[in-house]
């Protein structure tokens, strides 16, 4: 059994833990970072080979239950209209993200104000705004500054990548309804930048980027960390959160992939699991369960698409996927909808010809083969393009994640239980957006439009199971991720979340770690530099 | 393990329904796709073969999609996993790639960014202005 000493215990390497590591390594703190996955070089990743569709339906599929690799744990999601999605590994979920790149809106902080629902978030877009662009800087954002969605016009780092015809198709649709639609930003660089190589458009970001450009924290964030001294242990799974006789956390204990249990200690725990991996830690430790909302109030963004397809060649296999356009036409809340909050649209290439091949009609299983393939394919295949849409998923407590009584990983750890349902707001707002979205494509000249009004494995986005807030009764940490009951002990992912706005939710995680963590740093003298 | 030849001669009567060409694309057994192309699938991914294998067993006579259907509906994950294998192998062979003018994911230069065209049609979104509350 290994015993660890270090000043700071972290838990996750995914993108929260990678700028919670690097900010504490730079402020002279000794670190230990607990991920269970291991690194994946860039050569690992398919993208560049011809099997490409083939291994995402298996290696590096997003739902862990389908992957089922070692260092993945099993989700219980039968009680659930969405599969919770992630990735084990250094770099976390964002090995296999789109990398899509988007602030939140202003209006997103203050939703209670606005709206009157859920909860404002203790601060607003102005006070986070330094820590987007401090993250942005370390993420290689390339976009168009200036989008009139944001009061600062969102500044990008980078000159944004090419829209290519799909972009410029969709836009044309868009200006003939006087929509507003924008370049996508993503964190993937248009150009060579601090050690990551430019985007070649391959178009295949969801699984795993083979050309070493998208900006994932295993490339951005910690080389520099281990160079500063960071210990990042793989494959180490964590079972228990540790509290000293005070009921100070003072450590983890974590299992090897051999099934031993070592221990690491620290005067502070930081916990950047994610949105499911977090909770589940914390019920399983026993700790912060005061108020009750360890768990609840889960947030997935259910995602309905509309595929719009054309009676020209578009070349819609071409990247970035990353997003090409977005749009927030619909974004803030108009009460004669009836829903209230919005949605975010994103355009996506189709991606290979096996998007073509399946019946999804609740036919026959046969229904998409035979002259049906060959059609579906000859008309399809690279003429065809996705408006997607994130639809603001509102909080809601009986939307939760607890610990299976019947299902455990290969440790013996209970798996996670998922309870969640799309509200009724849910479904008026992804029903009026799909109705529009299926509007801006045939505006754009579509001749076949297909609506998918909600996908299954669409829970990329995991938020709110540790609710973040003034009042230790009603939330589980505060405002910069301190968990009310249980002192040094941290919450630093999504979980934190009040609401999920209705975008793509990294650069807030990683602005909001950066937030949390310097303020861990400014005002925990306790934490004496250990170098 | 590879196929049994009685599989591959049961995968080759599945695969002549269910790709029987068409479209300007060639059939299965144009491009002999239960051979070399459903091997390079199922040493890609060899925790198919199994479910695969299980599938093929249960097929005797089959001449019309209401036949593959009638399987299909005995054993839907079977016909999942031979789904997957033919139309991997499929779209992996060179020539159909070529027949529907797909090149693969291929890398290109993204350095040029905006073009002027593109500029323009940006113009009336930044006209109309701000659209955040």
């Amino acid at each position: 059994m290994l015993e660890i000493r270090s000043d700071v215990v972290i838990v996750g390497a995914g993108p929260s833990g990678a700028v919670a590591a690097l900010e504490l390594a730079r402020a002279g703190m000794s670190v230990t970072v607990l991920e269970q996955g291991d690194w994946v070089a860039a050569e690992e990743f398919d993208g560049a080979r011809p099997e490409w569709e083939l291994t995402q339906l298996s290696k590096w599929h997003p739902n862990p239950n389908v992957r089922g690799r070692p260092e993945d744990y099993p989700i219980d999601a039968t009680d659930s209209e969405v599969n919770p999605l992630m990735f084990a590994g250094v770099g976390g979920a964002a090995l296999i993200y789109g990398a899509h790149w988007v602030r939140f809106m202003p209006s997103d902080f203050r939703v209670r104000t606005l709206d009157g629902v859920a909860d404002d978030w203790p601060f607003t877009y102005e006070d986070l705004a330094p820590f987007y662009e401090y993250v942005e800087e370390s993420m290689a954002v390339s976009g168009l500054s200036g989008n009139p969605a944001y009061p600062d016009g969102a500044p990008c780092p980078l000159p944004p990548l090419p829209i290519g015809k799909v972009g410029r198709k969709a836009a044309e649709g868009m200006n003939r309804l006087g929509w507003h639609w924008w370049p996508g930003s993503n964190a993937i660089p248009s150009r060579a930048y601090r050690g990551l190589q430019p985007c070649v458009l391959r178009g295949t970001c969801g699984t795993g980027c083979s050309d070493g450009a998208k900006a994932t924290p295993d490339r951005t964030h910690w080389p520099e960390a281990q160079k500063l001294g960071v210990r990042l242990v793989t494959g180490a799974r964590v079972s228990e959160v540790e509290t000293d006789a005070q009921g100070r956390a003072c450590g983890a204990v974590w299992i090897d992939r051999n099934g031993i249990r070592h221990r690491a200690q620290g005067d502070v725990v930081i916990l950047c699991a994610n949105g499911i991996g977090t909770p589940r830690l914390l019920l399983m430790s026993g700790l912060a369960g005061r108020s009750g909302m360890v768990g609840r109030r889960l947030m997935m963004h259910p995602y309905a698409g509309v595929m719009g397809t054309f009676d020209e060649d578009l070349e819609s296999w071409v990247g970035p996927a990353g997003q090409i356009l977005v749009s927030m036409q619909f974004y803030e809340t108009d009460t004669t909808r009836g829903f209230v909050r919005g949605a975010k649209w994103n355009c996506m290439p189709a991606g290979g010809p096996q998007s073509f091949r399946a019946g999804y009609t609740g036919g026959t299983l046969t229904e998409g083969w035979g002259p049906a393939l060959h059609d579906s394919v000859r008309r399809k295949f690279g003429r065809s393009f996705e408006w997607g849409i994130i639809g603001e998923d509102l909080p809601v407590a009986e939307n939760r994640l607890t610990l299976s009584e019947n299902l455990t990983d290969s440790d013996g750890l209970p798996a996670p239980e998922i309870h969640y349902r799309m509200s009724g707001n849910t479904h008026r707002m992804l029903a009026f957006h799909t109705a529009r979205a299926v509007e801006a494509m045939e505006a754009a000249g579509a001749i076949a439009t297909e609506v998918t009004p909600l996908i299954r494995d669409c829970g990329w986005h995991l938020m709110g199971t540790a609710v973040m807030g003034d009042d230790p009764e009603t939330s589980v940490v505060d405002q910069f991720g301190h968990v009310h009951d249980v002192p040094n002990l941290y919450v630093m992912d999504g979980s934190t979340f009040p609401t999920s706005s209705g975008m793509n939710p990294t650069a807030t995680i990683m602005a909001v770690a950066a937030r949390s963590v310097l303020d861990l740093i400014e005002s925990r003298g306790d934490i004496a530099p250990s170098r | 393990m590879p196929l049994t030849p009685e599989e591959r001669t049961r995968l080759e009567a599945l695969a002549g329904i269910m790709l029987p060409g068409g479209a300007g694309m060639s059939g299965a057994s144009d491009v002999n796709l239960a051979q070399d192309p459903v091997d390079r699938v199922l040493h890609i991914e060899p925790a198919l073969t199994a479910r695969l294998s299980r599938f093929l067993s249960q097929v005797r006579v089959v001449r019309t999609m209401p036949d593959v259907e009638t399987l299909a509906q005995q054993d839907p994950q079977g016909f999942k996993a031979l789904g997957t294998v033919l139309a991997n192998a499929y779209f992996m062979h060179e020539e159909i790639r070529r027949q529907i003018g797909y090149p693969g994911q291929e890398a290109r230069d993204s350095s040029g960014g905006l073009t002027g065209q593109d500029l323009a049609l940006l113009r009336p979104v930044q006209e109309r202005g701000p659209i955040h509350r």
